[in-house]
C-alpha cells in the first residue's frame, strides 16, 4: 500500500512505476515534493482515471442509453420505410388502380350518353335552384356567329365607351 | 443450520468478462452487455475528452457522441486489436474534431485566466498543487494543435508509449516523438511568458 512515507522514499526522475503515479495524483503534498526532484511531473500529476461527468456515471449511462435507443428505433422506422413492397402487396395496389380507371371511365362514358337537352334540363334546375335578379338592360349592338353571340351594351359609367359581352353557348336560354 | 449451510456452499466466482466478450455479446443483440462497457468505460472516456478539451460540459457532450458512435460501429471493431486501442482511437478523432471547430470558432479569443498567488506562495516559493496545475496546463496548452495537445495528454497523463499513441493515431512513431518534442517547446515558452515561476518547475526536454 502505497503511502506518502514510501512515495518520498522511492520517488526517483523519469519514474513510470504506476503506483508512484497513481499516488502522485491523489496527493498535493507529494506532488510538490517530487516537482522538486523531477519537474516533469508536474503535468503528470493531472493524469488518471478518477474524472466523473458533471451528474454523475449513474447518470451518464442513463443518458447514453437514451439516446441508443432513440437512434435504434430511429433506425427501425428508417427501415420499415425503407422495405420493398411485398408481391402480393403490388398486386393489391394495381388491382385498386385499376377499378378506380375503369370505374371513372365508365361513369365518363355514361356522362357522355346523356343526350344535350337533357343536360340543359339539368342545368336549368340548377340555376331556378338559386334564382338571381334579372334586370334587363338596353342593347346597342348585336352580332352573331355560328357559335357566339357578341352584345354590345352602354357603360354603367353613361360615357360614351360600350361594354362587351360575349356568348359562346348557342343553347344558353335567350332572355339570359 | 441453513446459515451454516450456505457458507459451505461455494460461491459462484464473479468473472468479469473482459472487453471483447462483452462487444461479442453486444454483437449478438445484448443491449445490457452495451449498457455494462458504458459504465465500464466512462471514467476513461470522459477523462481523456476533458484533459483535450478543458470544459466539463462539453467533454461530457463528447463522451457521450464518443459512445453513440461506438454502438453504431460495433461491427467495424476488430477482435483481433486491443479494444482501448480502437476507443481511444474514437475519441481522440471526435475530439481532436470538436476542438478543430472550436479554435476556428474562438480564434479571436485569448484566454486570460491567470494564476493568483497569496502573498504568503510567493515568500514560500511555488507551492504545486493539481488545481493549480491544471488551470496552467488548460491556459499554456491553449497554444496546441489539437493533435499535438491530444497527443501530450496520452503521454504524460495516460502513462502511454509512443508506440501506442502511435497506432491509436495512426501515424509513425517518430511523428508521434515529432510532436511530442514540439508540444514541450511550445508550452515552455508559454510558461515563461505566462508563468514563470512555473518555468524554473518544468523543463522542456
Amino acid at each position: 500500500m502505497m503511502n506518502c512515507e514510501i512515495f518520498r522514499s522511492t520517488f526517483h526522475a523519469d519514474t513510470e512505476n504506476a503506483a508512484l503515479l497513481a499516488h502522485l495524483r491523489t496527493c498535493d503534498r507529494c506532488l510538490d515534493h517530487a516537482a522538486s526532484i523531477d519537474p516533469d511531473v508536474m503535468f503528470r500529476a493531472l493524469g488518471g482515471d478518477d474524472l466523473v461527468p458533471p451528474g454523475g456515471i449513474e447518470l451518464f449511462v442513463d443518458d447514453v442509453m437514451r439516446q441508443v435507443r432513440v437512434r435504434d428505433t430511429e433506425k427501425k422506422v428508417t427501415a420499415i420505410r425503407h422495405r420493398p413492397v411485398s408481391w402480393t402487396r403490388r398486386l393489391a395496389i394495381a388491382a385498386t388502380l385499376a377499378t378506380a380507371v375503369t370505374s371513372a371511365s365508365l361513369v365518363y362514358r355514361h356522362n357522355s350518353a346523356i343526350p344535350s337537352t337533357m343536360m340543359t334540363g339539368i342545368k336549368r334546375a340548377a340555376i331556378a335552384t338559386h334564382p338571381a335578379e334579372l334586370v334587363t338592360k338596353p342593347v346597342v349592338a348585336t352580332y352573331e356567329s355560328e357559335s357566339a353571340t357578341i352584345v354590345e351594351m352602354p357603360n354603367e359609367q353613361n360615357d360614351d365607351n360600350v361594354k362587351i359581352v360575349m356568348i359562346f353557348d348557342e343553347n344558353l336560354p335567350a332572355d339570359l | 443450520m441453513s446459515r451454516e449451510l450456505r457458507l459451505m456452499m461455494p460461491t459462484t466466482p464473479v468473472v468479469e468478462i473482459d472487453d471483447r466478450q462483452l462487444v461479442q455479446t453486444i454483437r449478438e443483440g445484448d443491449a445490457d452487455a452495451f449498457e455494462t462497457l458504458v459504465r465500464r468505460k466512462t471514467t476513461k472516456v470522459y477523462a481523456l475528452c476533458y484533459r483535450i478539451i478543458g470544459n466539463a460540459e462539453d467533454a461530457k457532450d463528447i463522451s457521450q457522441l464518443v459512445f453513440l458512435k461506438l454502438w453504431e460501429n460495433l461491427e467495424k471493431y476488430d477482435a483481433a486489436y486491443a479494444f482501448d486501442t480502437w476507443l481511444y482511437r474514437m475519441v481522440t478523432n471526435v475530439a481532436i474534431d470538436f476542438m478543430r471547430n472550436k479554435q476556428s470558432r474562438d480564434n479571436a479569443v485569448n484566454s486570460t485566466l491567470r494564476l493568483v498567488k497569496t502573498e504568503a506562495d510567493a515568500e514560500q516559493g511555488v507551492v504545486v498543487q493539481r488545481k493549480e496545475v491544471e488551470n496552467v496546463f488548460n491556459d499554456v496548452s491553449s497554444v496546441l494543435s489539437p493533435k499535438q495537445k491530444t497527443i501530450f495528454i496520452m503521454n504524460q497523463m495516460e502513462d502511454l508509449p509512443s508506440a501506442e499513441i502511435a497506432k491509436i493515431l495512426g501515424c509513425r512513431e517518430s511523428t508521434v516523438r515529432n510532436h511530442l518534442f514540439n508540444a514541450r517547446k511550445a508550452m515552455q515558452q508559454q510558461l515563461q511568458k505566462r508563468y514563470p515561476e512555473y518555468a524554473q518547475l518544468w523543463r522542456s526536454r
